[in-house]
C-alpha cells in the first residue's frame, strides 16, 4: 500500500505577528517555525497504519515551502515516515489554499496512493479547505475532523467531531483522504536515534514550477490585527435593568446565546 | 446581489445557527434563497425560495449527495454567493463545492469589510481581509459571528432529489462522552471568588454556569476553603483557561487569578466595588451583589 | 564561521522543549515540595526511551551519538521546566561517558544500555566526600586488593540519585604511598552490592526532586573486574570527565536562568503599577537587558565548549569558562527576576522563587565556581612561562 501525508511548517502561535513589507502576510524574520498541530495528528495516524500494515507499505510525507520546511519533513522522517517530497517554493505563503491542493494534487496523480492523510487546517491560515480540495480534485472519497481511525481491509472507519462532543461514525473505500483532529491520537516524539538515522531516508526535491498549474483564485488584500477592545464598559443601576443589559450584550458580543 | 444559504440539520432538528446565514445576508444586503436538506416538518421561518431535499432520502452527512443538490441550485439560481456556516457540515462540503465550480473559498468570515471580507488567522490574533478573485465564491462564516435573524414568513418550498453520489456511508452519531470539569475545553465558564459569601452560595454559580452550557470555575480563595474542589480553580495554581465567555462573579481579579484567564474572548465581571482590578480587563463590569444580580441573570437565561 | 545549529540539533532541541513543557513543567512545582519522587523516575525512564540519557554514546551501547552541542541544547531545555530532572540527565550521560572513555568492552557492554535504556533510572558518579570536596585528590575511601576482589571502606557524600542509580562510579585510594593523586582508582559498583549502603538523604535548599545522599562502603567486596582503567590512574580520568560534565551544569544553569528571565519578563509586560506597566519602567528594562545579554552570552560560551569537544579539540578551559559564566549568568537572572515579580515573586505561587534555589547550586556542585577560575587561570598561566 501506498500512503501519503501532507504537513506544513507554521510559526508557534505564541509569537509576535507583524505584517511582511506587502502588508498580505506575516513578516518570518524572527519567527520560530514547527510542524503544523493538526499536521501532527496526521502523521502520528499514518504512521501508526504503516506499523499496522508492516513491510510493502511506503508511507510518504509531503511539504510545500522554502528550505526550512526539511526541518518539518525530518521530523515526520524521525517520526517513522519512509521518504519525503519536498516541495521546493519559496512564494508558497503567497499561495491559496486551491493553489496549495492543486500542487499536491499534481503530485499525488499518478502515484496511487491508497490513503492520503492532512490536518483539518493550519494554526496560521486556518481555511480548512486543503485537504478536501485535494480530494475533490483527485476523485477521492473524503472526511474531514476525525478523531478516531480504523482501517481494515480496503475500508476505512472514521469518526468525526461534531458541534458538542457529538461524533459522526462513517465508512469510506479506499483511495481516500481524511483530515485530522485534535484528539485523533497523541503523536510521539521522536527518538534521538530516529533523528539522527532519519538523515539518512531520502527526501526528494522538486521545484514547484514542476506541478503548479492553476491560479490563485482569492487574494489577501490585507493582514492585521484585530480591531482593539474599547475599553470595558462598567454596568451600574437596578438589578432587573442589569439583567436585561447583560442579557443583550451576551445575545450582541457572544455566541453563547441566541 | 445574491446568495444561497446552505442550512444544517442534525439529528432529526434544524440548527438555529441557520438563522445566522440570514444575520451575514442581511448584513450583506442580498437577495436569499436558501437550500436544507432536511424535512417539511421543521422549517427555516423566512419567506424566501427554499429548496428542499428530504432528509430521509439524502442523510444527514451524505458530502456528495448534498455537493449534487447544492450544484443543482446554483444552476437555477446563479448565486454570487454561497453561503456555509463554518462547522462541521459547512468546512467539510463548502470546499468540495467550490472545488466543483472552480470558484474561490472564504473560510470562516467574522466581519464583513470594504473590499473583501474579515477572516481570522494565527489562532485569533490576526485578521486578513481576503478577496475572491471569482465571480462567484463560497464563503463559510464563523459561528456566533453574525446576528441571528429570524424575518418571519414561510418559505416557497421547491423540491430538490438526487440519488448516489455517496462515496462514504454514514454509520450514525455517538453522543458525547460525560466527563468530569474539564476547563481547558470549556467554552464558558462562570468562576465564583471570595465575594459570593460563603459555600451555600455556591449552587448560584454553579446553576449560571448550567444555564449558560458551561463550566464553574473558582478562584483560589474559594478552593482554599474548600468551597469547591481544586479542579475548578483557574489561575497561576489552577488551570490557565481561554473560554468564548468567562463569568467572573465577586473574583476582585488578583494577579494570581488574572493570569489563568484574561484569554477570554469575552469577559463579565460582576462585582459590588467598581474599581476591583478585574473591571481593567472584563469587556463589561457589572456593579452589583452577586447573590442578587446572579440568580436573577440565571433566570433570564433559563428562560 | 555559521553560527547555527543543524536541522537535527535543532529537531532535538525542539523534542527536548516539547517534552519539557508537556511532561516535566506541570509535575515541577509539585517535585519540588517533596514527597513522592515517582513523577520523576517515570519522566526518567521515558526521557531514556527517547534517547536523552546517552546523548554522545555510541549506538552499539544503546546511545543516540548525537554530539555534544545537543546533549547541551537537551540539557538546557529540560532544565527550563524542571532543573531536578536535568541534573540527573546531565549526571547520566557523564556517568554513561566514563564508562564508554575507560571502561572495559565488557564493563561498556555491561552497564551503559542500562543507563540509556533507562532500565536503571540513573547512574551515580561518587567522587565526593566530606574531607575532600573541592579537593577530591585528598578522599580517604580506600580499596584493599584482597585476591580476586577488591574491598572498599569508606563514606562518599553529596551523591546525586543515589537512591535509584543502578551503577556507581567510586573513586577510591588505592596506593596510600603514591604522591596526592596518584593513587587513586576508579570502579564500578552496582546497586544492591553487600556493603554498599545508601546513606541519609541531604534536606536541601532547592532541586528537592533530585536526591542527594550519603553513600557507605562498609567492607564492600566486589569483583576484580569492577576496576574502571588502569589502576592508579583514576584521578586523571575523574578530571576529565568532569570537564565533560561541566557542560551540562552550565547548560542546566542557562536552562534555569532563561526560564527565570523569560517568566519575568512577561510579567512585568502585565503587571501596573504607577498608572503604566512595570516594563516602561527603565530599571526594570535594564534587568531585562543585562540578564538575557548575560545568557547570551553563556550560550555562546557553552556551544563553543561543546563544539570544541564534538570535534575532538581541548576543551576543559573553554568548558570551565562556560560552566563559570553561565552558572553565574543564571543566579544573577534568578535575582533580577524575582525583583522584577516584588513580593510575589518571594510566593510559591509563582515559579521564580524556586529558580532561583534551583540555580542556587549550580555554581557550586561539579567544581565550584573558584575551583572553575583556577582550572581557567592555570591553563592559561602555564602557556606563558
Ligand atoms: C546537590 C548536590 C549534588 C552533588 N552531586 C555530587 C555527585 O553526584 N557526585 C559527587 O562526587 N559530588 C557531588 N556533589 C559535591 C559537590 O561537587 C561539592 O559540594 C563541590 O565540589 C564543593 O565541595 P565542598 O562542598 O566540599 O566545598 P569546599 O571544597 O569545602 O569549598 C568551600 C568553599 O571554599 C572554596 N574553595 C575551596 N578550595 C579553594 C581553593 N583552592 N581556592 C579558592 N577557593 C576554594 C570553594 O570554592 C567554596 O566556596 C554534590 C553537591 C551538591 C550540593
Amino acid at each position: 500500500m501506498k500512503l501519503l501525508v501532507c504537513i506544513k511548517q507554521v510559526p508557534d502561535l505564541e509569537s509576535r505577528f507583524k505584517p511582511d513589507a506587502a502588508g498580505v502576510w506575516y513578516n518570518e524574520t524572527d519567527l520560530a517555525f514547527r510542524m503544523n498541530e493538526y499536521d501532527e495528528y496526521a502523521v502520528e495516524q499514518a504512521v501508526q497504519l504503516r506499523e499496522k500494515l508492516g513491510e510493502g507499505t511506503e508511507l510518504t510525507v509531503l511539504s510545500i515551502g522554502p528550505d526550512r520546511v526539511v526541518e518539518a519533513l525530518k521530523k515526520a522522517l524521525a517520526m517513522g515516515c519512509d521518504n519525503a517530497a519536498h516541495i521546493q517554493d519559496p512564494a508558497a505563503s503567497g499561495k491559496d489554499p486551491w493553489q496549495i491542493a492543486s500542487i499536491i494534487a499534481a503530485y499525488a496523480k499518478d502515484k496511487g496512493f491508497d490513503v492520503i492523510f492532512t490536518g483539518m487546517q493550519s494554526q496560521d491560515r486556518g481555511s480548512a479547505q486543503v485537504g478536501v480540495t485535494i480530494a475533490e480534485q483527485l476523485g477521492l472519497a473524503c472526511t474531514t475532523t476525525i478523531v478516531s481511525f480504523d482501517y481494515d481491509n480496503g475500508t476505512i472507519t472514521a469518526k468525526r467531531e461534531l458541534e458538542g462532543g457529538i461524533k459522526g461514525v462513517v465508512k469510506l473505500k479506499t483511495p481516500a483522504l481524511v483530515t485530522c483532529q485534535l484528539g485523533l491520537n497523541v503523536p510521539r516524539y521522536p527518538t534521538l536515534p530516529n533523528i539522527m538515522k532519519a538523515k539518512k531516508k531520502e527526501i526528494t526535491a522538486i521545484p514547484v514550477v514542476e506541478l503548479l498549474r492553476e491560479e490563485a483564485l482569492a487574494t489577501t488584500a490585507s493582514f492585521h490585527p484585530p480591531a482593539k477592545k474599547g475599553g470595558g464598559i462598567v454596568l451600574e443601576g437596578d438589578v432587573s435593568d442589569l439583567v436585561d443589559k447583560v442579557i443583550a450584550i451576551l445575545k450582541d458580543k457572544t455566541a453563547v446565546l441566541r | 446581489m445574491k446568495t444561497l444559504l446552505i442550512g444544517e440539520y442534525r439529528e432529526g432538528k434544524l440548527l438555529e445557527s441557520t438563522c445566522e446565514l440570514l444575520g451575514f445576508a442581511n448584513q450583506l444586503g442580498a437577495e436569499t434563497a436558501m437550500l436544507l436538506v432536511g424535512s417539511e416538518n421543521q422549517l427555516p421561518v423566512y419567506s424566501g425560495t427554499l429548496y428542499l431535499a428530504d432528509v430521509a432520502a439524502c442523510g444527514e452527512y451524505n458530502p456528495g449527495l448534498h455537493k449534487k443538490l447544492i450544484l443543482e441550485a446554483v444552476q437555477k439560481e446563479s448565486p454570487d454567493y454561497i453561503v456555509f456556516l463554518h462547522s462541521s457540515y459547512g468546512w467539510d462540503l463548502a470546499p468540495r463545492v467550490a472545488a466543483s465550480l472552480r470558484i474561490a473559498q472564504v473560510s470562516e468570515i467574522v466581519a464583513i469589510v470594504d473590499g473583501g471580507f474579515e477572516v481570522g488567522c494565527c489562532n485569533g490574533k490576526m485578521r486578513r481581509t481576503v478577496k475572491p478573485a471569482t465571480a462567484q465564491a463560497v464563503l463559510t462564516i464563523q459561528a456566533g459571528a453574525f446576528p441571528v435573524l429570524q424575518p418571519g414568513g414561510s418559505p416557497e418550498i421547491r423540491k430538490l432529489s438526487a440519488t448516489d453520489g455517496g462515496a462514504l456511508e454514514f454509520i450514525g452519531y455517538e453522543a458525547a462522552e460525560k466527563k468530569d470539569v474539564d476547563l481547558a475545553k470549556a467554552e464558558v465558564i462562570v468562576s465564583a471568588g471570595r465575594g459570593v459569601g460563603k459555600k451555600d452560595n455556591i449552587p448560584v454559580i454553579a446553576a449560571l454556569a448550567k444555564a449558560l452550557g458551561g463550566e464553574m470555575g473558582a478562584s483560589r480563595p474559594v478552593v482554599d476553603a474548600e468551597w469547591v474542589s481544586h479542579s475548578h480553580q483557574v489561575g497561576t495554581t489552577g488551570q490557565t483557561v481561554s473560554p468564548k465567555l468567562y463569568v467572573a462573579c465577586g473574583i476582585s481579579g488578583a494577579i494570581q487569578h488574572l493570569a489563568g484567564m484574561k484569554k477570554s474572548d469575552f469577559i463579565i465581571a460582576i462585582n459590588k466595588d467598581k474599581d476591583a482590578p478585574i473591571g481593567e480587563i472584563a469587556d463589561v463590569l457589572v456593579v452589583a451583589d452577586v447573590m442578587q444580580f446572579v440568580p436573577a441573570l440565571t433566570a433570564r437565561v433559563a428562560r | 564561521m555559521f553560527l547555527d545549529l543543524t536541522e537535527e540539533q535543532k529537531l532535538i532541541q525542539d523534542t527536548a522543549r516539547d517534552f519539557a513543557r508537556v511532561e516535566l513543567e506541570p509535575a515541577a512545582a509539585a517535585l519540588d515540595q517533596g514527597g513522592d519522587r515517582s513523577p520523576l523516575l517515570a519522566n526518567l525512564k521515558k526521557l531514556a526511551e527517547l534517547g536523552f540519557m546517552g546523548l554522545n554514546v555510541k549506538g552499539e551501547y544503546g546511545g543516540s551519538e548525537t554530539g555534544v552541542v545537543s546533549f547541551s541544547l537537551a540539557v538546557t531545555e529540560i532544565a527550563r521546566a524542571c532543573a531536578s530532572t536535568a541534573v540527573t540527565v546531565s549526571v547520566n550521560n557523564m556517568v554513561a561517558e566514563v564508562i564508554q572513555a575507560v571502561g572495559s568492552e565488557e564493563q561498556r557492554n555491561a552497564y551503559i544500555p542500562k543507563i540509556c535504556s533507562g532500565e536503571f533510572s540513573a547512574g551515580g558518579f561518587a567522587l565526593t566526600e566530606t574531607g575532600a570536596g573541592s579537593d577530591p585528590a585528598g578522599m580517604c575511601t580506600q580499596a584493599v586488593d584482597d585476591g580476586d576482589s577488591w574491598v572498599l571502606n569508606g563514606a562518599k557524600i553529596f551523591i546525586t540519585s543515589a537512591p535509584y542509580a543502578g551503577v556507581f562510579v567510586v573513586w577510591a585510594v588505592t596506593d596510600k604511598e603514591a604522591p596526592k593523586g596518584k593513587g587513586i582508582s576508579c570502579f564500578l559498583v552496582e546497586a544492591g552490592t553487600k556493603g554498599l549502603i545508601i546513606g541519609k538523604e541531604e534536606k536541601k535548599m532547592g532541586q528537592h526532586a533530585s536526591a542527594t545522599n550519603e553513600v557507605i562502603f562498609d567492607d564492600c567486596r566486589i569483583p576484580k573486574s569492577a576496576l574502571m582503567g588502569k589502576r592508579n590512574d583514576g584521578f586523571r580520568i575523574a578530571a576529565g570527565e568532569l570537564a565533560g560534565g561541566r557542560i551540562g551544569i552550565g547548560s542546566l544553569g542557562l536552562g534555569v536562568g532563561l526560564a527565570a528571565m523569560d517568566y519575568a519578563t512577561r510579567y512585568v509586560t502585565e503587571r501596573s503599577q504607577f498608572g503604566q506597566k512595570l516594563s516602561n519602567f527603565q530599571a526594570i528594562q535594564w534587568m531585562i537587558a543585562d540578564a538575557y545579554t548575560e545568557l547570551e552570552a553563556a550560550r555562546l560560551l557553552l556551544m563553543s565548549a561543546a563544539c570544541r569537544k564534538e570535534f575532538g579539540r581541548s576543551f576543559a578551559k573553554e568548558a570551565s569558562m562556560a560552566k563559570m559564566f553561565a552558572t553565574e549568568a543564571a543566579n544573577k537572572a534568578c535575582y533580577s527576576a524575582l525583583q522584577m515579580l516584588g513580593g510575589y515573586g518571594y510566593t510559591q505561587d509563582f515559579p521564580v522563587e524556586r529558580y532561583a534555589r534551583d540555580a542556587r547550586i549550580t555554581s557550586i556542585y561539579e567544581g565550584t565556581n573558584e575551583i572553575q577560575r583556577l582550572i581557567i587561570s592555570r591553563e592559561i598561566l602555564k602557556n606563558i612561562s
